[in-house]
């Protein structure tokens, strides 16, 4: 193990000097990334330190800055062009891994490199030994007959990586990038598929593997990488690196950004949260007070993305108990959460928050319709006034559009066009999933400021994110779930992207803190991926 | 591509225009037929039922469902009202009933709608069928003899200024629905499921009790066609499915108009006119008989055609206007805070 043995093998991919820019700043800064034959190479970094940018343009689907190189196994890829990616053997296998549930294993992978066929009629039989090959590349015995949906994740993910690796053009698979692979998968699935890795690895493919789990790192790869602000601030064989000091290539310095919430609030507890277990929990118990913001932070199948959901009604609560004021919620009831005070603004603004095809005005009033409602009609005028009200409480641009579609808003106007229908409601109690997604700098922090003005008007917010920055700086307390159970609860200013990473990705407190890594630096692109993504 | 000017609310109202069209061609190409009260009476309450009917639908496509029952229920209704009425029930009595047995086959639909959560579509696909059936067991593919009763007929028919009274019907029908489609908690609620069912849910929408009652609206209004449809025109074994598609044609042209991209109430019945304007005035000219299914057939996938070509340009003139504004500022914001 050890840089010797990378740097002497034949190169798979060999990126120099990568850079690119989007409009809202620089999202990689001069990045090389040199990945060999055979080796499993990790690539670390948290949200918005440019790992998606680079692997989009691997892939062919952004464009880099000029004067970036990409050399795929010794030829130069033409940016912009997924098919040339292909073309020199670079595969990917996203979270999303777009297999069809309901067709069998041999279907998902014709569709890719076509069925073998003798006068227009499939061979059935031909085309199942394909399938048997391409799935021992990965040591997957499998019935091609079997519809996807039988398997199991780690087996699903195998017959991504199966397809992934077929032909294309009669051109071998020579770079594999797993973006987060493991991140739904079940934790005794992992080794699963770790294993499958290793024997992908073991035919000669580069492996170039995205992970926020650290444990993967130390038990499947061999080099690493870390990306922060764009940079690469790390790269170096795993053997010679510790979890703590790979925690510092994160996150750099131990000087942080100083919390500027009070984190002696001091009000009654409003969301009382007990045992509550389900499908994605463990156990879950804390309180929040008025006053608070409590943030919750965990990496993907944390739990994190379910937990608002689950408190609200809108996801199956099996066990325990949620109180809001004193009063016991029913599971999977959002009605009668939304009686004792409850507002609930979900990950999916277009399908579950804003309805896009109705006005701004009927997208705020609709929690509220009764308001404005005297026999025979509904009042227009006071509807509108209220509404008028929130445009400009909240600055929601254009300020004239009350009749418009929210689907002619920009993301952070829809958003809070969503806040709006809730804040309308004076809510005791907000629960909100990613409550900044898609939206602008700009609105981001107007939307934080809302929440701070509600919670010192006496309500008590939980806002759940996977934007480590957002929680440091808009939260007064920051709940971290791994497993889907509770693991730490910071305040004041234990609240740091560092402690937040440690507590989420499982990494004790044992080992020492103060090791001095760079210049503090924290994350001003957090946004870069998604942004760029509208 | 010049555009017509937003205050002829040319996209609003294109189907008054081509109404009026209608209406000028025809008079000056039949004065004598064409141009006359007696068609006007005429055509006004011919196309009441399916106007009726057309509402009937517009309620439950409101909040995303189908209702494709609506043909056999209003012809069951006629059925079941005509033979009570024959054998002595009152009108008053007959009106409860056909409401009660529309609502009922409503009541079914919902219930598998929304408890057994079986789309809409194949819902009412099959209950039509199972309608169909019942009407058979019914009526043993016998048509029942129209009623005597003089009551009975001038239920429609009593004329108010020349019209024939169903016309007064349909214009209250007509009220009543549009009063609650878009001035009541009601209407909006149905818009916002129709909008987004997840949405709705999470806005606090009861989207189950939504959704049934507007298939239970939708199957009365049926009924009441159904009493209607017996009065004016006497029991038929087969009229209803004949029905059905000029109705949804009718809803769905009707959503480009007046409120565009919105099922409603004004649109549906304006399509209703227009559609039965072109057909009655090409008929007085031609003679031919394979008009109004064209007609139908015509407008319903032009209707859809129009309202996704709108929804397109409207999304592609809000793409390039946020690429304006994104190029303009000319904005790389520096990595500060």
């Amino acid at each position: 193990m050890g840089r010797g043995l990378t740097t002497g093998r034949r190169s798979v991919q060999d990126a120099r000097a990568l850079r690119k820019t989007f409009a809202g700043g620089l999202a990689l800064d001069g990045v090389d990334l040199r990945i060999g034959a055979g080796e499993i190479h990790a690539l670390l970094g948290e949200n918005g330190s440019g790992k998606s940018t680079l692997i989009k343009i691997v892939s062919g689907y952004h464009r880099p800055d000029p004067g970036s190189v990409v050399d795929l196994g010794g030829e130069c890829l033409h940016f912009g062009d997924p098919a040339s990616s292909a073309r020199l053997g670079a595969r990917f296998v996203h979270q999303d891994l777009g297999l069809v549930e309901t067709s069998s294993i041999l279907d998902n992978l014709a569709v890719v490199v076509g069925f073998p066929t003798r006068f227009g009629t499939i061979r059935r039989g031909a085309a199942r030994e394909l399938t048997r090959s391409a799935l021992r590349r990965v040591e997957l015995e499998l019935d091609p007959d079997v519809l996807i949906s039988a398997l199991s994740p780690a087996q699903k993910t195998g017959v991504a990586v199966a397809r992934a690796l077929l032909p294309v053009d009669g051109r071998e698979a020579r770079l594999l990038v797993l973006d987060e692979p493991t991140a739904r998968l079940p934790e005794q699935e992992v080794a699963r598929l770790l294993s499958l890795v290793r024997a992908v690895a073991a035919n000669g493919v580069g492996v170039l593997y995205v992970t926020h789990r650290l444990d993967e790192v130390f038990d499947v790869a061999e080099t690493a990488s870390v990306l922060r602000d764009g940079r690469k601030v790390f790269e170096g064989p795993v053997a010679s690196l510790s979890r703590e000091s790979l925690l510092g290539h994160l996150f750099g310095s131990a000087i942080e950004k100083v919390n500027r919430h009070d984190a002696s609030v001091s009000g009654d507890v409003v969301l009382d949260v007990r045992s509550v277990g389900s499908e994605y929990l463990a156990n879950v118990s804390f309180t929040v007070r008025q006053g608070e913001v409590v943030g919750v932070a965990g990496i993907t199948g944390s739990g994190r993305d379910a937990l608002c959901a689950t408190l609200f009604g809108a996801r199956p609560r099996d066990t325990g108990e949620v109180r809001v004021g004193g009063h016991v919620l029913r599971a999977g009831r959002p009605s009668a959460a939304m009686e004792r005070g409850v507002a609930f603004v979900p990950a999916e603004r277009k399908i579950q928050g804003a309805f896009l095809g109705l006005t701004a005005r009927e997208n705020i009033s609709i929690g509220d319709l009764p308001r404005f409602w005297r026999l025979p009609f509904l009042r227009r005028k006071a509807e509108t006034a209220a509404v008028a009200g929130w445009f400009e409480r909240f600055d929601i641009r254009p300020g004239f559009g009350t009749d418009r579609l929210v689907s002619t808003f920009s993301g952070g106007n829809q958003q809070k066009i969503v806040f709006g229908k809730w804040f309308q409601r004076g809510p005791a109690v907000f629960l909100l999933d990613e409550p900044t997604q898609g939206v602008d700098v700009g609105a981001k922090g107007e939307l934080h400021r809302c929440l701070a003005d509600a919670a010192v008007n006496g309500a008590a917010v939980l806002m759940s994110s996977s934007d480590t920055d957002e929680l440091t700086t808009a939260c007064s307390r920051v709940i971290v779930l791994r497993n889907g159970a509770v693991v730490a609860d910071l305040s004041g200013d234990a609240i740091t992207p560092r402690e937040i990473a440690r507590a989420a990705l499982g990494i004790g407190l044992d080992t020492g803190l103060d090791i001095g890594f760079g210049d503090p630096t924290h994350q001003p692109f957090a946004h870069e991926s998604r942004t760029s993504a509208q | 591509m010049k555009r017509f000017p937003r205050s002829l609310g040319f996209e609003k109202y294109s189907g008054v225009y081509l109404w009026a069209a209608f209406i000028a061609v025809f008079s000056v190409l039949s004065p004598n037929l064409f141009a006359s009260m007696v068609t006007v009476h005429s055509v006004a309450a011919g196309k009441a039922v399916s106007a009726i009917l057309a509402l009937a639908i517009v309620v439950p496509l409101v909040c995303g469902v189908y209702d494709l029952s609506v043909g056999a229920n209003i012809n069951f209704t006629t059925i079941v009202v005509v033979k009570a009425v024959a054998g002595g029930l009152s009108v008053p009595l007959a009106i409860v009933l056909g409401l009660a047995v529309g609502a009922g086959i409503g009541v079914v639909n919902g219930f598998i709608v929304v408890k057994l959560k079986v789309n809409s579509f194949i819902t009412t696909l099959g209950t039509a069928s199972i309608i169909a059936a019942l009407q058979v067991i019914v009526t043993d593919n016998r048509q029942p003899l129209p009623p005597s009763l003089p009551a009975w007929r001038s239920l429609t028919q009593t004329k108010v200024f020349g019209f024939q009274i169903i016309v007064v019907y349909l214009l209250l029908i007509a009220v009543v629905l549009w009063w609650a489609l878009t001035h009541t908690p009601f209407g909006r609620y149905l818009y916002a499921i129709g909008g987004s069912p997840e949405a709705a849910k999470l806005s606090g929408v009861n989207v189950d009790m939504y959704t049934w009652l507007s298939l239970i609206v939708s199957g009365a209004l049926c009924g009441l066609a159904g009493v209607f449809y017996g009065s004016i025109a006497g029991p038929s074994l087969s009229f209803g499915a004949s029905l059905l598609l000029p109705a949804f044609a009718a809803v769905f042209l009707g959503s480009t108009q007046i409120t565009p991209g919105r099922f409603n109430v004004w649109g549906s019945v304006l399509a209703i006119y227009v559609l039965a304007t072109g057909v009655k005035g090409l008929q007085l000219l031609t003679d031919v008989q394979w008009l109004d299914p064209m007609f139908s057939g015509v407008a319903l996938v032009a209707a859809v055609a129009i309202a996704n070509g709108r929804q397109r340009s409207g999304e592609e003139r809000r793409r390039r206007r946020r690429s304006a504004e994104r190029i303009e500022p000319a904005s790389p914001v520096g990595p500060t805070g």
